[in-house]
């Protein structure tokens, strides 16, 4: 090579590495709502198979929204990974609108109406009883406010995944009919717990003979040697009781790391990550394919209601105001 | 100089000129320390007044929520601080054998974090119980107020205990003794001699468990009691409007600024210093049944408060394993809750001197004012102090959102209430005439920083620092908030395995915590035990 070109390819070479692709700038930052438990033995499967560092700040999937809000334009965070589609339709504002391969691979009823974020694993509400229990099983959402369930029925108002499932009564019965629901909920005293997984060990204990929850907990319980005395019921009349909620993950709109962000996403759902959610976290895989754990019906064969998931968000703080006027 | 507790005015009389400019400078010391404790409030009033109060609950349920909030804090406090008490004179003032270990013992429980607390009473009662099973018959898992009770009162109790110890070392045996001279009973004397003297050290104790309560999550959300902080973490939880939030917790600061104006009002006007520690007494003897009784009171005492939740926490660990659960890593999780643990125990040891010196040597206009801003951000959910301090950094402090340095001094700022109310009770053993008479004698004012006035408050300091050390070990919501990204702690640990009902994991990380946190808290009783 002619000595005098050497500073130009030099030159030509330094170029390249500083245009070469976006992952030089840094670890790609996911605000997860999903827990730490659940989803870092996946996250450290892609920084292997990919080599990109991913940094990931866990807290709750609505604590995570506001903080992202509260943020705006500031914010370190390329992907928002959260729990339940109320987080990620309270920031649609701020998230770009995913490729067509991703969202392809997803049924369009488990993904943001204008393709901002896509559904990553399927979360079903279901009704947890104690299987040594004497009263006849609920037929649907509003036979569990019937009074044989008084002072027997566990709750967790203050959860994400009850106060998505009230937002998306009120999107399928109004508002009206949803006070009332909850008015008759109150009526047969339920008693009060933080979370779902509370929930399903009060039921396994016998402490409560029933509850609304999401179906995994009790797999979880599982596999910390409980839960034997318990068991999932998918309400047989179908409606809003059996609502699925997708976690899901979204690109923050602006973020300088755009390519590395679309693999962590188009990653989640490729059949290794539905692997992992279908058997480590007792979800339901959302694309064609992989199968759920055993023991759980198939997605299909549950009659879930059909509801606008990008519109949940808008009725998160009705939810809470009514789930509160209600004295829950 | 004789001996026993000395009475001197509020407002100490002869100013010397040189007096007022050491003054100046340890004002001018609290004013800056002071700073990052009003962050938090300050940022809560300018959110309210350029962006209104969100729509809050109905008048009545507020009502309700203060009318529990205060009832919880002063069934609490009275409990904690009768608790303690009883603790602190059993193990120290008595010849119940043992009586050392029985000391350390029951100072141990305040390194149960009040959700571990609650998370015990739910795990030992109820129809599927530890103790249910043991006894053979089902205890009902008391739920709402008893609960919450139960579990605050229990775990805050050690607190007073730590404090009031060292308050009943120092209390001169010749005033009791001249009462009990005198004719009076030995009930008589304690209430109406040994209580009164200990009224600092109760007021420091009871103000720490009382605004504590206020402040505390963990126990009424498991246990179900409604209080304020209950309330805005929901609201918090459940909504993004963060206005109806934030609204509620200037109302819960101005309950906490309500006692403590209650508290001031109330006090004697005197202030004891105790000059001399006096003579070394014959201990209190004990024996047959109130030998007995003492004894199944602090073995009762410890079985609730410490085994009970060591044997839950082993319970789900060996079910988890049983079961084939993993444990997760933990270790590097512990090292950063030690490591800001101590650099926050250290930094608000030393931030507490001068507002613990403004507040009782030098007492002024504003001394008041400055005890009012430490306690009443001790008293906020730390969820609100989370969002406040998130709030001030995106606006005015950019670069130091979600960094370390902004976690520490939120840190120093939520706890420095604790390190100011031992600093303080070191101070009030001495009377400020030390520091003037080195004056006097020539040395200057560094020299007399040294030699006079950091010795004097050292044991103060040490005990601030355990304490506070405790506290960072243990708080959740506002690390959540404030951690530099992937900054995961042991606390964060716990609750994200519990969460999702990991509770093998998180019952060793739970045991790691309390493990860590032991080693400061034998450290401080090793002292008290060596006096």
């Amino acid at each position: 090579m002619p000595r005098r070109l050497i500073p130009l390819v030099a030159l030509a070479a330094l170029l390249v590495t500083a245009c070469g692709g976006d992952e030089a700038k840094g670890p790609l930052t996911v605000y997860s709502g999903r827990s730490e438990e659940l989803v870092q033995p996946l996250i450290d499967d892609f920084m292997e198979a990919t080599g990109i560092e991913v940094e990931v700040r866990y807290a709750g999937s609505t604590d995570l929204a506001a903080t992202l809000l509260q943020e705006g334009d500031a914010t370190d965070a390329d992907v928002f990974f959260a729990q339940d589609p109320a987080s990620l339709g309270s920031v649609a504002a701020m998230l770009a609108t995913l490729p067509e391969e991703i969202l392809d691979r997803v049924d369009s009823r488990f993904a943001d109406s204008e393709g901002r974020w896509v559904g990553t694993s399927g979360r079903v509400r279901t009704f947890i009883y104690n299987t040594s229990g004497t009263i006849a099983l609920p037929e649907s959402v509003d036979d569990v406010t019937d009074p044989r369930w008084a002072g027997q029925l566990g709750v967790a108002p203050t959860n994400g995944s009850f106060l998505a499932f009230v937002a998306a009564m009120i999107l399928e019965r109004g508002e009206d009919a949803t006070a009332e629901w909850l008015a008759d909920l109150a009526a047969v005293e339920p008693q009060d717990f933080p979370g779902n997984s509370p929930i399903v060990a009060g039921t396994d204990s016998g402490e409560v003979q029933g509850g609304l929850v999401n179906h995994y907990y009790l797999f979880r319980l599982r596999s910390e040697g409980g839960g034997n005395n318990a068991e999932n019921w998918f309400f047989p009349a179908g409606g809003v009781g059996n609502l699925v909620m997708p976690a899901g993950a979204g690109i923050i709109d602006g973020t300088d790391m755009t390519e590395s962000a679309q693999r962590f996403v188009d990653f989640l759902l490729s059949t290794e990550a539905q692997r992992y959610f279908a058997d480590e976290t007792f979800e339901y895989p959302l694309i064609e394919g992989v199968e759920p754990v055993a023991g759980l019906p198939a997605l299909t064969d549950i009659d879930a209601p059909a509801i606008d998931l990008s519109a949940l968000a808008g009725l998160l703080d009705d939810a809470t105001r009514l789930v509160t006027e209600a004295g829950l | 100089m004789t001996a026993g507790p000395v009475t001197i005015p509020r407002e100490s009389p002869a100013k010397s000129p040189r007096r007022r400019g050491a003054s100046r400078g340890w004002w001018a010391a609290a004013a800056v320390v002071l700073l990052p404790t009003l962050i938090p409030p300050l940022s809560l009033l300018w959110q309210l007044i350029t962006n209104g109060p969100g729509a809050l609950p109905p008048t009545l349920r507020l009502l309700e929520l203060f009318a529990g909030t205060l009832g919880l804090t002063i069934a609490v406090t009275a409990t904690a601080l009768a608790l303690g008490t009883a603790t602190a004179w059993l193990t120290s003032r008595t010849d119940l054998p043992a009586r050392r270990w029985w000391l350390i013992i029951a100072a141990l429980p305040l390194v149960i974090p009040s959700y571990m607390a609650a998370l015990t009473i739910i795990g030992a009662t109820g129809p599927s119980g530890l103790l249910s099973n043991w006894l053979g018959f089902v205890i009902p898992t008391p739920f709402g107020f008893v609960g919450a009770w139960v579990a605050l009162s229990v775990f805050l109790a050690p607190l007073a205990h730590l404090i009031i110890t060292p308050a009943l070392r120092l209390i001169d045996p010749a005033t009791e003794e001249a009462a009990t001279g005198l004719g009076a009973g030995k009930l008589r004397v304690f209430f109406t001699v040994t209580l009164p003297l200990l009224r600092p050290a109760l007021v420091s104790a009871g103000l720490m468990a009382g605004l504590y309560t206020i402040s505390d999550f963990g126990a009424v959300s498991l246990l179900r009691f409604d209080t304020f902080t209950r309330a805005i973490f929901t609201l918090y939880a459940g909504q993004l409007d963060r206005r109806p939030a934030a609204t509620l917790s200037l109302m819960l600061m101005a309950l906490a600024l309500l006692i403590l104006f209650v508290e001031r009002r109330t006090r004697s006007r005197a202030d004891y210093h105790l000059t001399s520690t006096g003579r070394q007494r014959r201990p209190q003897h004990i024996d047959g049944w109130a030998r007995l009784g003492s004894f199944v009171f602090l073995g009762s005492y410890a079985l609730v408060s410490l085994a009970l939740p060591v044997a839950v926490l082993v319970f789900w660990l060996t079910r988890g394993l049983g079961a084939g659960a993993e444990l997760g890593t933990f270790w590097a999780e512990t090292g950063r809750s030690v490591a800001v643990s101590v650099g926050a125990a250290l930094a608000s040891a030393v931030a507490a001197i001068p507002i613990a010196m403004i507040t009782t040597w030098r007492r002024g206009r504003f001394s008041d004012a400055a005890s009012g801003s430490v306690w009443a951000i001790y008293a906020l959910p730390h969820i609100t102090v989370g969002v406040a301090v998130i709030g001030f950094a995106l606006e005015w402090a950019q670069p130091l959102y979600q960094g370390l340095a902004l976690l520490l001094l939120t840190y120093v700022a939520m706890f420095l209430a604790q390190s100011v109310s031992t600093t303080q009770d070191s101070l009030r053993r001495a009377s400020p005439e030390l520091e003037e008479a080195s004056r006097g004698l020539g040395r200057g004012p560094l020299s007399t920083l040294g030699r006079i006035t950091i010795p004097l408050v050292a044991p103060g300091m040490a005990a601030g620092a355990a304490l506070v050390f405790l506290s960072v070990m243990k708080e959740l919501p506002a690390t959540l908030l404030l951690r530099p990204t992937g900054f995961e702690t042991l606390a964060i640990r716990i609750w994200s395995a519990t969460g999702e009902g990991f509770f093998a994991r998180a019952s060793v990380a739970s045991l790691a915590l309390l493990g860590v946190s032991i080693v400061p808290l034998l450290a401080l009783t090793y002292r008290d035990l060596r006096n």
